[in-house]
């Protein structure tokens, strides 16, 4: 049998020489399900043994400042040309995380690894510190929304964020992938509580089809807040921690070749989830544009929940701030999660939710400091948080053309990847996209990073 | 049976831990792609400055 490269260092008689690992019998254990559903053609069921990583990618994507980015785009457009917009940021996550399924299923290798591996030392050991760094100032501005959340319902600032640390400590304590996947995605589920909010404002079908068909209107037209919006919408759509993780969580899932369209309808299905959830959210906080409410007085989570208490009555808000606080605490687990893989597949430990404590003690280790290092910034009295969210916006953006370079490098080795590698057509699709995604990158990297760029 | 071996026949050799642990070999690059990667480190000699300045001025920025 061969998958990937055949000449790569693969060989079955050293794999059954080898000591056989508790993660193994456990992977074992669910390639034995999905083998019996594929041979009695059960394709329902196939399809929910191999969900997952798409579906936790992509409303693990839809995190506090991303959720933020969508009601600030809501409440200063209204229904309009950000609706098809938003469709189309969530088609350009679907182009790139489709890359990251083959990557992983074809050679068992996290993004992280194969670039060390591939690549060398330098990129290596780049790529894991840019996205480490990273990941660990979205995980402040993830607790600052639980903590924004908690805060509209009276909760003090260190029992929420407590409360948080604790969630995400418990979903460790599974010890199994498959166990951790689906609580996250029934977590995940919270993520939909926008839909149910935006109902309250009682959006209308005639605008969102017309904003559909015709992309607009665009109150105001195109200023600078409108080009900072764009860009903030495709960062909340698109960021670095997503590729390392969905490649990670398809391995550590043990998904292979024969999987990919399986994983392919996972991203789908995320996507189009995330995409209501985000639309949702735009529609949800339409009626602050409409009654002129200030945007710029309105930071986190608590603020739109309170503003749009008199528009969408207690139910609509208390949704909207409990969508918050899932958004947030859903990505703290995906984040640091994606953390603690590449950190142990750049260093060379194991890494897997499958491992027990002793077995995996750096990878549950960076997993849990990530958490405590970040919840603990946000209780320290006059941490500039507002400031830190910027900055964590800026680094994003800015790190996230190494990282699409990268994939599109690895998915076009054919040393490894095979016939999987991407084709003509997937090059056109996916050069395009990893191109305007890091160019709006840089360029939202640079005009927020230096202010009045674009003048007013 | 934590570690019963019988199950693990539902996995491709490659899936097995002790599998993935080994590295693979360095890419040889071509020409377009050591270009590729040389932009790239001057990006990041770029985007390094750009960060660190938003940082800073992020955090001296009165609340």
């Amino acid at each position: 049998m061969t998958y990937g490269a055949p000449d790569m260092p693969m060989s079955l008689p050293a794999a059954t020489e080898a000591a056989v690992t508790r993660e193994d019998v456990l992977r074992a254990r669910d390639r034995w399900k999905v083998r019996e559903s594929r041979s009695r053609g059960r394709w329902l069921r196939l399809l929910w043994l191999l969900a997952g990583p798409g579906v936790l990618v992509m409303l693990g994507e839809n995190d506090g400042p991303s959720m933020i980015s969508y009601a600030t785009t809501g409440a200063t457009y209204g229904i309009g040309f950000f609706v098809p917009f938003i469709l189309l940021t969530f088609v350009l996550a679907f182009i790139v995380q489709e890359m990251t399924v083959r990557l992983g299923a074809v050679t068992q290798r996290g993004h992280a690894e194969l670039i060390f591996q591939r690549f060398g030392p330098f990129w290596g050991y780049f790529a894991m510190a840019d996205l480490v760094f990273g990941n660990i100032l979205t995980l402040i501005t993830e607790f600052i929304a639980i903590q924004a959340g908690g805060l509209y319902f009276g909760v003090p600032s260190w029992l929420s964020v407590t409360m948080g640390g604790i969630l995400v400590f418990a979903s460790l304590t599974l010890r199994r992938y498959w166990t951790w996947e689906r609580a996250v995605m029934a977590l995940t589920a919270f993520n939909l509580l926008f839909v149910p909010a935006a109902l309250f404002a009682h959006p209308s079908g005639a605008a969102l089809a017309h904003a559909l068909v015709s992309w607009g209107p665009l109150p105001g037209g195109v200023t600078a807040g409108f080009v900072t919006l764009i860009l903030s919408n495709i960062g909340a759509t698109v960021t670095p921690w997503m590729i390392f993780f969905q490649q990670s969580a398809v391995v550590d899932k043990g998904l292979t070749k024969a999987d990919i369209a399986e994983g392919r309808w996972d991203t789908a299905l995320g996507t189009i989830l995330a995409a209501i959830a985000a639309i949702a959210t735009v529609a949800a906080t339409a009626p602050l544009f409409a009654h002129h409410v200030d945007v710029s007085k309105l930071n986190d989570g608590a603020d739109f929940a309170t503003a749009l208490r008199p528009l969408l009555g207690t139910t609509g808000a208390t949704l909207f701030a409990l969508g918050i606080i899932e958004a947030g605490l859903v990505a703290a687990m995906t984040i640091s999660t994606s953390s603690a893989y590449a950190f142990c597949e750049t260093f060379h430990e194991r890494h897997s939710l499958n491992l027990s404590f002793s077995q995996g003690r750096w990878f549950y280790g960076v997993t849990i400091f990530s958490c405590l290092f970040a919840g603990g910034i946000v209780l320290i009295p006059g941490t500039p948080l507002v400031a830190l969210t910027l900055t964590v916006n800026v680094i994003a953006t800015l790190l996230m053309a190494p990282a699409l370079v990268f994939l599109l490098l690895l998915i076009n080795d054919r040393e490894i990847m095979g016939d999987a590698a991407n084709g003509w057509w997937s090059n056109l699709a996916g050069g395009a996209t990893v191109g305007a995604i890091s160019l709006v990158g840089v360029f939202y990297g640079v005009i927020t990073a230096i202010p009045g760029l674009l003048g007013k | 049976m934590r570690n019963d071996p019988s199950p693990v026949c539902a996995l491709e050799p490659g899936q097995l831990a002790a599998m993935r642990a080994q590295a693979l070999p360095r890419r040889k690059l071509t020409q377009p792609a050591l270009i590729f990667l040389g932009l790239l480190r001057l990006y990041v000699l770029v985007a390094v400055p750009i960060v660190c300045y938003a940082f800073v001025h992020a955090l001296m920025t009165p609340q």
